[in-house]
């Protein structure tokens, strides 16, 4: 985001470390769009944090060359916002899986949302638990056999991005690994809008996941953008229209509220400060602050 | 008056003002020139129950409590029969409270004792000058305030301050000191006769606790986020720091629980500002797997732990230095860390910038300790004392042309290796929580896995070469030696400053872990006799100084019923072993 780093390149991103992935898995596709979209807005990996869940994606942190952070189960959260706030010149990413984000750690994803911190999200919905080789997850389909449950999944459920624009966010997409072209436009508005985007990345998990395979959304998927009447800034149109998930199911940017503030710009004690919290660590008089002691 | 202290003990129920009506008298007295210790015990609810503050006040330093009290202000019947007990000989009580039954017990030590019980007409006073009810205990304060014959200017003065954007509560305040001025007081009362000399200078001193302490030392050294999760007694670093972020420009986030708190402070720690992240022990629990986190992927991390008894919810607002092994011992696997105690106002002010720069310094997560009665006990100090310079231990300079990405993991004959910032350098680095090598890559090859945990745990003998040895206070041979941590220096330290107490010496350990006994070991065969002393049950510094040189403590004072160590308990201590 620098003035130097104008000129970046596809390569810029690649990493000497080789991808583990399974063959056909839907993370391929994300980095590529991911690295697309850094690319197209002139983002250099020097100006970009990447927080990275547990998880098969996580195993991807050494596959992309930036600043990248791999931390504990369901926490990347909390740590990408804290590193937001204190260098608003870097461009922060977090990455999790359904069970990261949905189970271990969904208190963080409900309250980034009400906070609205400058963040991109990306959730890799899989829909199981992959890395460690086949459990239920929250978006797993009820009924399904997992190895955790054996008999079928008892419990319903969750949409992710059902669920998320319930808790009145200010950016919501949802896309699909197998249309690498939509979701590198997609990645491109999440890194242009200013708050908490939240991307769904519904993918394949070619080992684990038979349930809904990259076939079964292929003749599933449909995009936003064909219809000529669909207002992105309407939370109700938005909230309709992502509560399919069996027969249509819509991707695109599905929501964004543009008028709202993020968590650092509505802070009163930052008001006014040009720098940025990196570059204020510095010994500080207190000797006025000591007057209500005396 | 004993032990060259008079004492005033304030009693009531929550929600009565009881603090306001301390804090006030405190800094009354602080103003009239004596010194002055105020240590306050509550409930954990808002309304009822029974709440008191204590307030000691010499002409010498004090920084701890006597069990004992000259003078009670009792706002609850309640409040009468649990103040009456302690007494000491010829003290006063008062109190506001209608009808009084005192059993035979109460009746035989007010006689034995030669106490005396007084009911002031606060309630009716009140009413008739159009006041109300809360107002009983600015009243019972000004009585109290006539019997230790002092000048009410100063009160007045206090009261105007702190209702200067109030004008009608001000006036209000304002009548009730004269109408207790004028009030009559029963006759054959004597007042008191304070005999300690006033020193002008105490003044201006500063009257202040543990927690705005740590927080202004933490201000001071350079932090620009403060995460938290409210839990007693910590919970008052987070509301004074966000009290005064407009002043200071910090950026103070009530976090959703205390795993965010600490992640957040990593992330911003990890971006490369100073944060700074504080609970008690059961939200710390909660943090040991970030704990864990920090220490594999060397993300300084500073932890401030305000301490009260466990174990599960235990005692939400008393004290205790229970958490010592949960300190040292938290978070799975193996990785260094550093564990500091801070022991009175004072010291919390300089122990946090202490760790600051140790976490940087050495990459790691530190945790400060503190306790119940450390945070929310106020201590006079002249001033604070001069803060720390700020080491960061980052790449500075032309050297950051020089870092290459496989530079950040390097293994190194200290086992700290470069650390700079995420954006400083087209070279970026991989922060990785699993096994990884020099670069951060995972690794799960056995010679890599080996070189980079010993790299990492290397930092810990590093770390110990250049912490200081524990202080010793008083002379290095003598009768009996106290060894100890936390607020138990202050109540040993304030024994000591009696005039019979010359034979008695205390060894302080300040930073914890990893633990030196150098000094320990040179100093014990001076002694008669070598005394822990610890708030807690199981003497856990004592394992740890056992761990560290083999020596096994055979004489123990140990506290462990929420409440600190009060100056005759160390008295009756001493002549017990001495006997």
């Amino acid at each position: 985001m620098t003035n130097n780093s104008k000129c970046v390149k596809y390569n810029d991103y690649f990493s000497d470390q080789l991808y583990t992935w399974c063959t056909n898995c839907g993370n391929y596709a994300l980095h590529s769009a991911l690295k697309r979209a850094l690319v197209a807005e002139k983002i250099a990996p020097k100006d970009t944090l990447m927080v990275f869940d547990i998880g098969c994606h996580g195993n991807g942190a050494d596959k992309i060359d930036a600043y990248t952070v791999h931390g504990i189960h369901g926490r990347v959260i909390p740590f990408a916002a804290g590193a937001q706030l204190a260098n608003r010149n870097m461009k922060v990413f977090a990455f999790g899986g359904d069970g990261g984000i949905l189970s271990e750690g969904i208190n963080h994803l409900v309250h980034a949302i009400r906070c609205d911190f400058d963040l991109v999200f990306v959730l890799h919905n899989n829909r199981n638990y992959g890395l460690t080789t086949g459990q239920a997850s929250a978006t797993t389909p009820k009924g399904f056999e997992m190895n955790s449950a054996p008999n079928g999944v008892t419990e319903e459920p969750i949409n992710p991005t059902e669920f998320v624009l319930s808790l009145d966010p200010t950016f919501v997409a949802r896309g699909f690994s197998g249309n690498i072209k939509k979701l590198t436009q997609i990645f491109k508005q999440a890194i242009n809008h200013q708050g908490f985007s939240f991307v769904e990345v519904l993918q394949d998990c070619p080992t684990y996941n038979s349930a809904t395979p990259h076939n079964w959304y292929l003749e599933r998927v449909i995009d936003v953008d064909i219809f000529d009447n669909y207002d992105r800034s309407d939370i109700k149109q938005a909230k309709k229209i992502c509560k399919d998930m069996a027969e249509k199911i819509a991707t695109g940017v599905l929501y964004k509220n543009e008028d709202s503030d993020d968590y650092y710009t509505r802070q009163p004690s930052r008001k006014d400060m040009k720098s940025e919290l990196v570059e204020e660590v510095q010994q500080e008089q207190i000797t006025e602050l000591l007057e209500e002691f005396r | 008056m004993k032990h060259n202290r008079f004492v005033i003990k304030i009693g009531g129920a929550s929600g009565q003002g009881i603090n306001s009506v301390g804090e006030i008298m405190a800094k009354g007295l602080k103003r009239t020139g004596f010194n002055v210790f105020a240590y306050r015990e509550y409930p954990s609810l808002i309304q009822g129950g029974f709440a008191t503050y204590q307030l000691d006040f010499s002409d010498r330093d004090i920084n701890a409590s006597s069990m004992n009290w000259d003078l009670a202000i009792c706002l609850s019947r309640d409040a009468i029969h649990n103040l009456i007990t302690n007494l000491n000989k010829n003290g006063i009580l008062i109190h506001s409270i209608e009808t009084t039954v005192l059993s035979r017990k109460e009746k035989e030590l007010i006689e034995e004792k030669d106490l005396k019980i007084i009911k002031i007409e606060a309630k009716e006073v009140i009413k008739e000058m159009g006041g109300i009810k809360i107002l009983e205990n600015i009243f019972l304060l000004n009585i109290a305030w006539r019997l230790l014959d002092l000048n009410n200017k100063v009160i007045k003065q206090i009261i105007k301050e702190r209702f200067i954007d109030k004008k009608k509560v001000l006036r209000m305040n304002l009548k009730c000191i004269e109408e207790a001025q004028n009030y009559n007081l029963p006759q054959g009362i004597n007042k008191f006769k304070i005999n300690f000399s006033q020193d002008e200078s105490n003044k201006s001193n500063l009257l202040i606790t543990g927690n705005y302490a740590m927080a202004l030392g933490a201000i001071a050294a350079g932090v620009r986020a403060y995460y938290a999760y409210p839990m007693t007694p910590s919970s008052s670093i987070l509301t004074y720091l966000a009290k005064v972020a407009e002043k200071t420009g910090m950026l103070v986030k009530q976090a959703e629980d205390e795993i965010t708190a600490v992640q957040m402070t990593l992330g911003s720690m990890h971006m490369g500002t100073r944060a700074l992240v504080a609970t008690s022990g059961g939200g710390f629990d909660l943090m040991s797997e970030s704990f864990s986190m920090a220490g594999m992927a060397e993300i300084p991390l500073v932890c401030i732990v305000a301490q009260r008894p466990g174990p599960a919810t235990g005692l939400p607002t008393w004290t205790a230095g229970g958490d010592l092994n949960m300190a040292v011992y938290a978070g799975h696997g193996e990785y260094p860390r550093c564990v500091y105690a801070a022991s009175d106002a004072g010291s919390a002010y300089l122990v946090v910038q202490k760790a600051l720069n140790t976490a940087e310094k050495f990459q790691i997560p530190v945790i400060v300790l503190t306790e119940k009665q450390i945070a929310e006990s106020f201590y006079l100090l002249n001033n604070l004392p001069e803060s720390l310079e700020i080491e960061r231990g980052l790449v500075v300079g032309k050297e950051i042309e020089n870092i290459e990405s496989k530079d950040r993991y390097k293994i190194t004959d200290t086992g700290i290796s470069p650390r700079w910032l995420p954006g400083q350098t087209p070279n970026t680095f991989y922060a990785n929580a699993d096994e990884h090598f020099e670069q951060g890559r995972i690794t799960e090859d056995k010679d890599e896995s080996k070189k980079i945990y010993k790299k990492r745990m290397k930092k810990l003998q590093t770390l110990k070469k250049e912490l200081p040895e524990p202080e010793v206070f008083g002379k290095e041979q003598g009768d009996i030696l106290f060894v100890g941590w936390g607020s138990v220096k202050a109540t040993v330290l304030d024994v000591m400053n009696l005039q019979n107490q010359k034979n008695i010496s205390y060894l302080h350990y300040e930073c914890l872990y990893p633990v030196k006994t150098e000094k320990f070991q040179n100093i014990k065969d001076n002694f008669n006799k070598i005394v822990l002393i610890e708030n807690n049950y199981s003497g856990q510094l004592g394992d740890l100084i056992k761990l560290g040189c083999g020596h096994n403590f055979e004489n123990k004072l140990l506290k462990y019923d929420g409440r600190p160590f009060f100056i005759e308990e160390i008295l009756d201590y001493i002549e017990s072993i001495n006997d």
